[in-house]
């Protein structure tokens, strides 16, 4: 097992960027497969939950079921599988083309997924240790603060107005869409509020009332980090170089 | 008297080994405003929420007029029981008050005239004609409130669960409540009341229930 809570957040963030940037810019499904499965072994030895995971990403999964089948119906050419008169509906580069997509968003979540091991304050102050500047890491950690609350938000609104009588099993198609729009005005407009309330807290606690920080928290990288990240960015750097030469 | 909710030997926990309700039993009947009182955690809200199926129970069942509560989504139960969060902001979803008492009547399927007619009446009722066309998210907490209950009853439900109802309440707004609430029983309808408002309370109470610690301590009918 790797030792989780030792592991630098820098460190987690190369291993997350290596592993997305593999996953966007190579095509082969063997080749993204086999980024799938390292990815999958990273978050085992990390002890992340695979079954937490797919329980948050429930609500989800239906919509990318209906991408899957869209791109495997709207891809032209290849070897028709299945096809309705003259149109063909499903064909074998479709099917590929899907499979790729499905890896492809697989890679990004699960490896998006090994950086729940670490704290956003963590996370932040890797960011600015890597000299990115503090509103920008400031800009990131509110919205990883504010995300799981958004969540919650469009749950709680999603009850609130199932309550008021809306049944959503019910609803006909065309309805579903002004509900929909019911759902996210709630949780767009508190965003806004919060919005502009965060902005005055700052202002009142003097933010950028000076042109540097410091920082209580200060990240220390260990033998362990620079192995994991060195190998991390020469993996990705010399894999996406070989795939494209 | 009909009974309204059911709950029959609930159990329900936050946390492990910190169990809220063991084995809590008890009916609510249609016809009669029940207050439940209690200090604060006591579990008055979770009861609530636990009656209108926002959380489930870990054993025990809950049948809301007969019907078991499990097999109704909360589309259905909402149908039944009007429900007011403690918060109103979190049951208000349009860009306008008239649009806030309208849009459920129109997902309904209810003609226009229909529809104009029963909004109007209450933004009458509430006195919130004035701010028809103001967006739900910039009006006062007391605005609010009267807001979320206007939407509440424009469904007509057949039993109402008020959390807090008078919070952020002033006494003629009170008043109206309590003429609305009064209104309301005379019709036959049934009322559950979580408040904290001893004088409201007692006015319009024709049973309370008193929880401590999840546990029922008091529970006793008198005239309103």
């Amino acid at each position: 097992m790797i030792p989780n809570s030792k592991l630098d957040p820098r460190t987690k963030l190369a291993m997350v960027m290596s592993l997305s940037s593999m996953g966007i810019l190579m095509n082969d499904i063997g080749i993204m497969l086999g980024i799938f499965c390292i990815t999958i072994i990273i978050l085992k030895l990390l002890k992340v939950s695979l079954l937490k995971i797919l329980i948050k990403l429930k609500r989800i999964l239906y919509m990318v079921v209906v991408l899957v089948i869209i791109q495997s119906i709207f891809v032209k050419g290849g070897n028709p599988i299945l096809e309705l008169g003259s149109l063909t509906v499903i064909s074998d580069l479709g099917l590929q083309k899907s499979a790729a997509f499905l890896l492809r968003i697989g890679i990004v979540i699960a490896s998006a997924s090994i950086l729940t091991t670490a704290s956003y304050r963590d996370i932040v102050q890797g960011l600015v240790q890597w000299k990115m500047p503090y509103e920008i890491a400031f800009m990131v950690s509110v919205a990883i603060r504010f995300l799981p609350t958004f969540m919650e938000e469009f749950r709680d609104a999603s009850v609130a107005l199932q309550l008021r009588g809306v049944d959503f099993e019910k609803i006909p198609f065309r309805k579903k869409l002004t509900v929909y729009s019911y759902l996210f005005f709630p949780v767009v407009s508190n965003a806004i509020l919060k919005a502009q309330e965060l902005s005055i807290a700052m202002e009142a606690r003097a933010f950028r009332a000076y042109p540097f920080r410091t920082s209580y928290l200060v990240l220390k990288m260990k033998p362990l980090d620079y192995i994991i990240t060195t190998v991390s960015f020469i993996t990705a750097v010399t894999g996406i170089t070989w795939y494209y030469i | 008297m009909i009974r309204a909710i059911e709950l029959n030997k609930i159990s329900f926990s936050y946390k492990e080994n910190q169990r809220l309700f063991k084995d809590l039993s008890l009916t609510v009947y249609d016809g009669e405003i029940t207050v439940i009182s209690g200090s604060n955690g006591s579990g008055k809200t979770t009861l609530g929420k636990l009656m209108m199926g926002i959380i489930k129970p870990e054993e025990g069942s809950i049948t809301l007029f007969g019907k078991e509560s499990s097999k109704m989504n909360l589309g259905q139960r909402g149908q039944q029981i009007g429900y007011l969060f403690q918060d109103p902001a979190r049951q208000l979803f349009a860009s306008t008050v008239y649009k806030e008492l309208s849009f459920i009547l129109e997902l309904k399927g209810y003609d226009e005239t229909m529809i104009q007619e029963q909004v109007s009446k209450m933004l009458d009722i509430f006195q919130i004609g004035y701010l028809k066309d103001m967006c739900p998210f910039y009006l006062s907490g007391g605005e609010k409130q009267r807001l979320a209950l206007a939407a509440v009853l424009i469904n007509q439900p057949k039993y109402l669960i008020l959390d807090e109802p008078t919070t952020s309440l002033d006494p003629k707004r009170k008043q109206i409540l309590s003429d609305i609430l009064k209104q309301y029983r005379e019709e036959g309808k049934g009322i559950m009341l979580i408040t904290h408002d001893e004088p409201f309370a007692l006015e319009h109470g024709q049973r309370v229930i008193e929880i401590e610690g999840g546990m029922i301590t008091y529970d006793s009918k008198f005239e309103a």
